[in-house]
């Protein structure tokens, strides 16, 4: 992958839904929305394009958790941010045999937020400590949790800056 | 303390040993005062900045006011270590650092005992050292000790060879191992170092590697073994390796004045037997400086790096050395 | 991950840490050890966690900028660049032309007097003492500079959305020409007395292979990147602030061992040097703070800030939900993915071989624990 426009393709082709965002307005270029089942495809896909891992995060909704991945490229300027929701039994599969730097991202959402990721070969607390297993710090309470709607971006900023070029497309 | 010396009513042995230890013994606590300071002033001249200033004029009682703190700390010894050895190790260490001030000739008329053997009486006994620093390390029960002690090791048993070896071309052309015979031989300015400086070289990057300086400081290596195997130790414990280190780098610049340096010889002064002590001490303490030079200048080098240095470089070029010198002394 | 029961008898664990001279803070590495070989070094962290992440979830945003400067305490106002530059990227607010000067002007002092300290740790890492006075002299210079500006010394919390705090005088215009001036006459100094070094040569030539592919592995960024041969900086590949109107150069070596790291962190000592230069003689007139609303909300949506830190990309990415609260902020910081690649870089290594690849990624640990 060369560039923004073949990596546009070439998630068009698995399907991957992804919608290109205002790089001045959000900071990154892609945003994408997975199912769980697509995530290892997905970071194949990307590990092939000689992507690299930024972080990996974690958002707890009202719906469940979603965990966020962002990827960027050394060679071309492509952010971009993967949101997936959890299966049911609040767990993922890993991507840490795919992108080796997963690893430590992953425990620490495991540590955050309990996120457990199947297949993964080490998930040891890492910034809390052992018996801290149950913190589970960044799970919010019911009247601060809120579903994706309530914090997804009302694109009304756009109205007193020219319109940035927002292009929806699905897959 | 010349054999000639008058007869008073003391037997003139007893007088003489005592005069020797107390000499020695004040030697030795004289010249680690004097490290001690010299060290951290001229560490904080090459950084930039002006060392010891608060005790005193420029700093200068410091070291009585460390060594005041040091004598005055509790004798700690670790659990789970062996404590008697662990005691034991400092002075081990400390002990024989005393012994070769006894036959070092400071002047014609200012050394203890003339052996015959004094060269080889001086590497014995300061070769005790390396078992000293084996006996801390594996005492004190923690593994960054012992890496620093094996490292001692391997790396003092290494090093002897190169500086036996140049040693021992000094000897072919001597003829003897008594340290005064050998300063005689380069009366009238021939010192050694003018007729194998290959040799001089050879000998003081041994003695660096020997008494365990920078760049060769591995077994203390403080950035990865935090300080080696004097790690657990504190207190007098620490205070009796620190002033043994120092003797030993008295010892060794001592061995390279004397073997090639010319010991005394020099620009004669009034009572010569006597005072031209003068230029010994000059010469040893300039190399003590310039010990201390490369330490505050080079980084360390990897202990790989410091066998190889040894076995492929040093140890070859004095055996060639040797061999030539053998070749030239039967011509 | 091997353990000692299937290794045998002959190796042994080494605790370095979470005191130790050579890990800079609280690291801990469980150095599975053969002899002096480093078979299996396992990073402990989390000696130096805070949870940041959650602080800021739990307070109105401004309340989180001290904050930002106690991650990594030696780029604490990149870490305020990042910080700001995320909420005013949500929130649709610019900052004026001449605070985003300052911005650029402040972060670069920063930059530079982290590189500075490094170069002497490094060298200390190997056993040098000397050096890392020099650069201390070198970095005091800065640090007066920036102390006079931002009233701190390590910790700035100096930026402000739509700005900074105070706006800077002749007097740190002067000083930091002359700091340039200082800092140039210096750079041959440490040239001859470290990189010209035979023993410091031996010691990181051909240490650590740092490859492209292993860095994109683990998103290893920053100078070690670069030294790798991949001319990637943030300041490049995603222009922030007003860093496109400077011409500077992005330093790279091929080699991709720490001397590639190495080199690599010296000449950017010297682009630093540029930018300052430029900056100073393009800095424009006009007020150093936007009008910002008193209360400012931060709007529903999200949005990244990525800036180029010393040690490598810094990440901000925040989550607003139209309180002042951030619903979720995460900061990726650089430390984090650069340490993990440790474990597979260092197998096998000799330990003092350890000591100069962690003093050549340049950790710091408050900032991997946040």
């Amino acid at each position: 992958m060369e560039s923004k426009d073949s990596v546009i393709a070439a998630f068009k082709q698995v399907p991957i839904k992804v919608q290109e965002v205002d790089f001045a307005q959000r900071g990154y270029h892609l945003e994408i929305m997975l199912e769980p089942g697509q995530l290892r495809d997905f970071a194949q896909l990307l590990r092939t394009g000689n992507f690299y891992l930024s972080f990996i995060s974690g958002l707890h909704l009202a719906t469940g958790i979603d965990v966020s991945y962002q990827f960027a490229n050394y060679a071309f300027p492509c952010r971009l941010l993967a949101h997936v929701s959890v299966d049911a039994d609040n767990s993922l599969p890993t991507i840490a045999d795919i992108f080796h730097g997963a690893n430590w991202h992953e425990r620490e959402t495991k540590d955050f937020y309990g996120v457990i990721f199947r297949d993964h070969p080490n998930l040891k607390p890492l910034l809390l400590a052992e018996d801290m297993e149950d913190l589970k710090p960044l799970l919010k309470k019911e009247p601060a949790l809120k579903d994706r709607a309530a914090i997804t971006r009302v694109e009304k900023i756009a109205e007193d800056k020219p319109a940035p070029a927002v292009k929806k497309e699905e897959a | 303390m010349s054999p000639e010396m008058p007869t008073g009513f003391f037997p003139p042995e007893l007088l003489r040993i005592l005069f020797t230890v107390i000499c020695a013994i004040v030697i030795v606590f004289g010249n680690a005062v004097v490290m001690g300071y010299l060290e951290r002033k001229l560490a904080g001249r090459f950084q930039r900045r002006p060392g010891p200033m608060e005790v005193g004029w420029h700093g200068i009682l410091q070291l009585a006011v460390d060594g005041v703190k040091l004598v005055g700390k509790q004798l700690m010894v670790p659990k789970q270590t062996d404590k008697v050895l662990y005691r034991l190790a400092p002075i081990i260490s400390f002990a024989p650092a005393i012994m070769p001030m006894v036959v070092i000739p400071f002047a014609p008329n200012l050394q203890g005992r003339d052996f015959d053997i004094g060269l080889i009486f001086i590497l014995a006994v300061v070769a005790i050292n390396v078992l000293a620093i084996l006996i801390a390390g594996w005492s004190s029960n923690n593994k960054y000790s012992l890496l620093g002690a094996m490292r001692s090791v391997a790396q003092n048993v290494a090093y002897e060879i190169p500086m036996l070896l140049t040693l021992l071309s000094v000897i072919l052309v001597t003829n003897t191992f008594s340290l005064r015979g050998i300063v005689e031989a380069q009366s009238g300015g021939a010192w050694f170092i003018f007729f194998m400086p290959v040799a001089f070289l050879i000998f003081f990057a041994a003695t660096l590697a020997e008494t365990n300086r920078a760049p060769f400081d591995l077994p203390e290596a403080e950035s990865e073994l935090t300080a080696g195997f004097m790690t657990e130790f504190s207190g007098m414990g620490f205070s009796l390796f620190f002033m043994a280190e120092y003797t030993y780098m008295f010892i060794a610049c001592s061995l390279t004045t004397i073997l090639f340096l010319g010991g005394w010889s020099g620009p004669p002064l009034p009572y010569g037997e006597y005072t031209s002590a003068l230029w010994f001490f000059a010469k040893v303490y300039s190399l003590l400086l310039v010990m201390i030079w490369i330490r505050w200048t080079f980084p360390r080098v990897r202990f790989d790096q410091l066998l190889n240095f040894c076995w492929k470089y040093l140890v070859p070029f004095s055996l060639v050395h040797l061999l030539v010198t053998a070749v030239v002394v039967k011509l | 991950m091997t353990t000692i029961a299937e290794q045998g008898e002959h190796r042994y664990v080494l605790n370095m840490g979470p005191q130790h001279p050579s890990t800079h803070g609280v690291l801990r590495v469980i150095l599975e050890m053969e002899g002096e070989y480093v078979m299996d070094p396992q990073p402990v962290l989390g000696y130096g966690h805070r949870m940041h992440e959650k602080m800021a979830e739990s307070r109105p945003w401004p309340n989180f900028l001290p904050n930002a400067a106690r991650m990594d305490y030696l780029s604490a106002l990149i870490y305020n660049h990042g910080y700001v530059g995320v909420v005013e990227r949500l929130a649709g607010i610019e900052a004026t032309p001449r605070a985003e000067y300052i911005r650029v002007i402040t972060s670069e002092l920063n930059r530079l007097q982290s590189h500075l300290l490094w170069l002497g740790v490094l060298v200390l890492d190997l056993g040098a003492f000397t050096p890392i006075m020099y650069t201390f002299e070198d970095r005091e210079k800065i640090l007066d500079i920036l102390e006079d500006v931002t009233g701190s010394r390590l910790t700035y919390c100096y930026m402000r959305v739509g700005g900074v705090v105070r706006d800077i005088d002749d007097k740190f215009v002067e000083g930091t020409r002359e700091f340039i001036k200082w800092q140039r006459s210096r750079m041959p100094m440490y040239d001859k007395l470290v990189t010209g070094n035979i023993i410091f040569r031996k010691r990181i030539e051909q240490i650590g292979e740092f490859s492209p592919d292993l860095a994109r592995r683990y998103g290893l960024t920053g100078p070690v990147l670069r030294g790798t041969g991949i001319p990637y900086d943030i300041r490049r590949a995603e222009p922030y602030s007003v860093y496109p109107e400077f011409d500077f150069e992005i330093p790279t070596e091929t080699t991709g061992d720490c001397m590639a790291a190495y080199l690599v962190r010296v000449r950017e000592i010297e682009q630093s040097l540029r930018i300052l230069e430029q900056a100073l003689d393009k800095l424009p007139d006009g007020p150093a703070m936007a009008k910002v609303p008193k209360k400012l909300k931060l709007p529903a949506g999200d949005a990244c800030y990525a800036v180029e830190s010393p040690r490598g990309e810094l990440v901000y990415h925040l989550t607003g939900d139209g309180s002042d609260t951030p619903y979720r902020m995460k900061i990726r910081v650089p430390s984090f993915s650069n340490l993990s690649l440790l474990p597979e870089l260092c197998r096998g290594m000799l330990l003092s071989d350890l000591c100069a690849c962690m003093g050549s990624l340049d950790l710091v640990i408050p900032e991997i624990d946040r």
